[in-house]
């Protein structure tokens, strides 16, 4: 078990030090000087050799990278081009209402995918088995940014249910979360129906397994069988698929993010392209990428709790 | 108390699939006796499983039963649900499956699943799982205070399906069902089971209904019998009625065609022509007319009466009405079932030296080296074969036999070079091939081809017949042939009708999909052909086919044969030689015949003896079945691999591993203390 987290952990390392690699070399392979990029064509020569030198871009690529490496790894991801605050800083400040929506955009899907899939399974060919299964590829075929902007247009301006901009009044737990709704819908409702196929394909191949006949044949209830013995095997491969639907919706979240106005590490990264605040942008990607590795950590780790076969695997 | 604790009445049942209604069960009826063992038997396709779930209410979705009725304790079983049914599932009637691997929830520890069975009962959980500690010390799995944590995956095949048979008697069921419950297991671990149901039969008093094609199992443990085939129940009876004076030739034919009961060794096996009859179309008649030795023309069109006899009963024109024939049945010992003539006379092995393997050692890693040093694992490896050493001579037939995990299949992978060996040479034809490069390997193919174990698994399921059998000849470039005509050549040369050469893999039986895998092992004249577990899988009227047609083409093209089983019936009349592998290695090797009729080694012994005799008359007394399980290859002993478990085991042999040793021309073994001495020949007839 150790010896397997020092290995994942070894691992997580060697990913962060390639993103940092290609993060490194896309600001190096972009033409022309980076301070010009960054400070733009009309910067006064003072301050493109002022900017080239606290970025150390005299140095050789290498040194760069190797300084860039070592700070990363104090913690010290550069600072703001523009207002010299710190990275980390202002990540730190816009970070949790990005993880609260892809918490909530999963969330919700989660809690409404996984028993629509089993409710399914355990009735093949039923009306609900249809219509989830109908439902669940128009989810998933319909692009997160136009629900995003479906839900903006209906349920913000015409029917003025709930919000449209921002992420609510700091310290107004109830703004906040009504900030949250729609951004969350968006991005979680094509996982709705992706997990529901999920579960139910699963589901459905568990049920047909001998040990499941072996619980019924034990007389054991409906509902034991399904909930305690089916699901709990049903859902492994599941868990997995969640792990990495974190991937998706930290790009998902950005289009929501923008659309919604909403000031997370997405909208964070999306306006430091569009302002060349490279620092921003580095140590925006390489945060999503950490989070990402560590929530498909998580759910290995769930899944060797849940699962003893893969656990005396470790 | 009624003398029938369940009773099966006129049961009708139809499964609804895309190519009509199988009417996979037709007016079944049969009455399960109390304190008794009924053994159903029947070979795939009888319909003898359907039976067992349509008592359980688990038959599958498509089913429908169209008429009967099951009774257990005054009411019909196919009547009831929903709770009722729950009732009655696993507390008064309750069952043990095929194969503990697949039918024990992986996820959940026994004391889990043990509880959860208990669920109806008023009963603290701590008193639950003492009631499952009892009866897990009482199958026989050691240490049941702290193994009852463990999950499926940590126990042996063996301790598994004692743990499925102590969660099925955990209720005190009045009737227990079990499925084939020993055929997933080994020769040693099946007799350990067979004892445990025959000591809880009698402690308990509970009534058991056994299902299996095995014919051996069913004589040495039921006191009844209804033999099933095509969906019908053709004969019933008390199990010496039925192994001594059978009255159905279907039953007759059944017991002929079975290795076991076949006393001189023979090359040529008989089996029953024909196929199974299609259920989808409509049926009149004996079911069993078209197959039948002694049919007859009134056969095929009218009805066959029930002759009762005894507590049992028959179904054939043979025994009652116009067409019945006081001759019938014959008396015990006369065939039945016509031997075929062999096609040449069996070649016999000219000795010059085929194949030749000495010290031979595979190794398997265990872990990686990090994990290796982190654990402080010396030697992260084990090893699945050890000093094997084994000759083949051109046209003879070598068994390698052990039980699962022995290191045969290994063995064999390792002889085509699909295996790297660690030490020890391999020469084919004289030739070192022991991990040659693949380039210098190649040709060698030809001569040296393997047949695969699944038949239908090792077949690609894209590919036509013709293309898999003529893939070889692609694969080697033998240019300038016609492939259709080869096509049909090796179709000719397994008996394989020409219209199958355009059909799919799954649009063939097993026997079918076996053929097609003899014909690509010949595609290429090869002078060796391994062949792992050729006839596992095959119901016992079949595999006489499959091996008559590998001692034909032996005949005929002077084949040599490594033969990997299990199956030591089968092996007494295919092999010339037999090497008996034990934890990976070779522990006694010699000629057949006297291997059989005087094993030296105790595990040899233990083998030998280990297969039940299809006759009940020969059942073995108790506490005859050897103890103990294969140890792990983690866990090698340093002496005598089998000491542990061997009733002969002194202190010696735990010290070291037993050498190598002669004991008569051409016969090794590989113990201290053999059962037989060197010129010893009392024991050889």
């Amino acid at each position: 078990m150790i010896a397997y987290l020092v290995k994942r952990l070894g691992l997580a390392a060697l990913v962060v030090v390639a993103v940092l690699l290609a993060l490194f070399s896309l600001l190096h392979m972009i033409p022309g000087n980076p301070a010009i990029l960054a400070l733009g064509t009309r910067a006064s020569p003072e301050a493109i050799a002022e900017y080239s030198a606290r970025m150390r871009l005299d140095e050789p690529v290498w040194v760069q990278f190797a300084y860039f490496i070592g700070n990363a790894l104090q913690g010290d991801l550069g600072a703001d081009v523009f207002s010299n605050r710190p990275v980390t800083a202002v990540i730190a400040e816009r970070i949790g209402f990005s993880l609260a929506l892809i918490c909530a955009g999963m969330g919700w899907a989660v809690l409404l995918g996984i028993p629509l899939g089993c409710l399914a399974a355990v009735r093949p060919g039923s009306w609900l088995d249809r219509v989830t299964g109908i439902l669940s590829v128009g989810t998933i075929a319909v692009p997160s940014f136009l629900v995003s902007i479906w839900a903006l247009l209906l349920f913000s301006i015409q029917l003025r249910w709930l919000p449209a901009i921002g992420a609510g009044e700091p310290g107004d737990l109830p703004d906040q979360l009504s900030h949250l709704v729609l951004p969350a819908f968006a991005i979680g409702l094509g996982w709705v129906g992706y997990l529901a196929r999920m579960v139910r394909a699963s589901m459905l191949e568990v049920l047909g397994e001998p040990y499941i006949r072996s619980a019924r044949a034990f007389g054991l209830t409906p509902r034991r069988v399904v909930l305690g013995y089916a699901l709990r095997v049903a859902i492994l491969p599941t868990i997995t698929l969640i792990g990495m639907g974190f991937g998706g919706l930290i790009s998902s979240a950005v289009f929501a993010e923008i659309i919604f106005a909403r000031p997370g590490v997405g909208k964070l990264i999306f306006d430091a392209v569009s302002d060349r605040n490279f620092p921003l942008v580095q140590g925006g990607v390489l945060v999503a990428t950490g989070f990402y590795i560590l929530v498909v950590l998580l759910s290995d780790l769930v899944i060797a709790w849940l699962d003893p076969r893969v656990r005396s695997s470790l | 108390m009624a003398e029938n604790l369940l009773t099966v009445d006129g049961l009708s049942l139809d499964f609804r699939t895309g190519r009509g209604r199988v009417r996979a069960l037709r007016d079944v009826s049969f009455p399960v006796r109390r304190g008794r063992i009924l053994g159903i038997v029947g070979e795939s396709g009888s319909g003898k499983s359907t039976v067992l779930w349509s008592i359980l209410g688990l038959l599958a979705r498509n089913a429908e039963v169209t008429a009967g009725r099951i009774d257990f304790e005054g009411r019909d079983l196919l009547t009831l649900g929903g709770a009722d049914l729950r009732a009655v599932r696993g507390e008064k009637i309750s069952v043990v499956f095929q194969d503990p691997m697949t039918s024990q929830i992986p996820v959940l520890p026994y004391a889990r699943q043990m509880e959860d069975i208990l669920y109806r009962r008023p009963l603290s959980r701590a008193a639950k799982r003492d009631a499952a500690v009892d009866l897990l010390r009482r199958v026989g799995i050691p240490d049941p205070d702290s193994r009852i944590d463990a999950y499926p995956h940590q126990f042996s095949g063996g301790m598994r399906q004692r743990a499925a048979i102590a969660m099925s008697m955990l209720t005190g069921p009045n009737l227990l069902l079990a499925d084939e419950p020993t055929t997933a297991l080994d020769v040693t671990t099946e007799a350990q089971i067979v004892a445990l149901m025959r000591d809880l039969q009698t402690e308990f008093e509970t009534t058991i209904v056994v299902v299996s094609h095995d014919l051996g199992l069913i004589a040495e443990l039921c006191d009844d019998v209804v033999v099933m085939y095509a969906g019908e129940v053709v004969e019933t009876g008390e199990v010496r009625d039925i192994f001594h004076h059978a009255r159905h030739p279907y039953t007759r034919a059944l017991l002929e065609c079975d290795p076991a009961r076949i006393a001189e060794v023979s090359r040529r096996l008989p089996v029953i022509r024909g196929d199974l009859p299609d259920l989808t179309r409509p049926l009149q008649g004996c079911i069993f007319a078209p197959r039948c030795q002694r049919a007859m023309p009134g056969c095929a069109t009218i009805p066959p009466p029930v002759v009762p006899r005894g507590t049992g009963a028959a179904k054939c024109h043979l025994l009652d009405g116009p067409l019945a024939d006081p001759d019938w049945p014959p008396p015990a010992g006369t065939a039945t079932v016509p031997r075929q003539e062999a096609a040449a006379p069996p070649a016999r092995p000219d000795g010059g030296t085929l194949l030749e393997l000495r010290d031979v050692n595979v190794r398997f890693r265990t872990m990686g080296p990090i994990r290796a040093r982190l654990r402080g694992v010396a030697d992260p490896h084990v090893d699945a074969v050890l000093d094997a050493g084994l000759t083949i001579r051109a046209g003879e037939t070598l068994a390698l036999v052990g039980e699962s995990g022995s290191g045969k299949t290994t063995l064999g992978r390792a002889i085509l070079n699909l295996q790297p060996v660690d030490g020890g040479s391999v020469r084919f034809d004289g030739a070192e091939i022991a991990n040659a490069p693949e380039r210098r390997f190649k040709p060698l193919r030809r001569d040296m081809a393997m047949m695969f174990q699944d038949p239908v698994g090792s077949l690609s399921p894209r590919k036509s017949v013709r293309a898999l059998i003529t893939e070889p000849l692609l694969i080697h470039g033998v240019a300038g042939r016609d492939l259709d005509a080869e096509a049909e050549r090796l179709a000719d040369m397994v008996r394989l009708p020409r219209g199958f050469l355009s059909r799919y893999p799954h649009e063939l039986s097993g026997g079918q999909a076996r053929r097609v895998g003899v014909a690509r092992a010949l595609a290429l004249n090869p002078r060796l052909i391994v062949a792992d577990e050729p006839t596992a899988g095959l119901d016992v009227s079949v595999q006489g086919e499959i091996l008559n047609l590998m001692s034909d083409l032996q005949a005929e093209h002077g084949l040599s044969y490594l033969f990997i089983t299990h199956n030591l019936p089968v092996v007494r009349h295919v092999a010339d030689r037999i090497a008996i592998m034990y934890l990976g290695r070779i522990v006694e090797a010699g000629p057949a015949a006297e291997i059989f009729a005087a094993p030296a080694h105790p595990y040899t012994a233990a083998l030998v003896g280990g297969v039940p005799h299809p006759d009940p008359d020969r059942r073995r007394p108790p506490g005859s079945a050897i103890g103990g399980e294969v140890p792990s290859l983690l866990r090698r002993p340093r002496g005598c691999d089998f000491a542990a478990r061997c009733p002969h085991a002194r202190e010696a042999c735990r010290e070291a591993k037993p050498p190598h040793a002669r004991i008569a021309p051409g016969h090794t073994h590989a113990c201290l203390f053999p059962l037989r001495g060197a010129n010893d020949t009392t024991r050889i007839r």
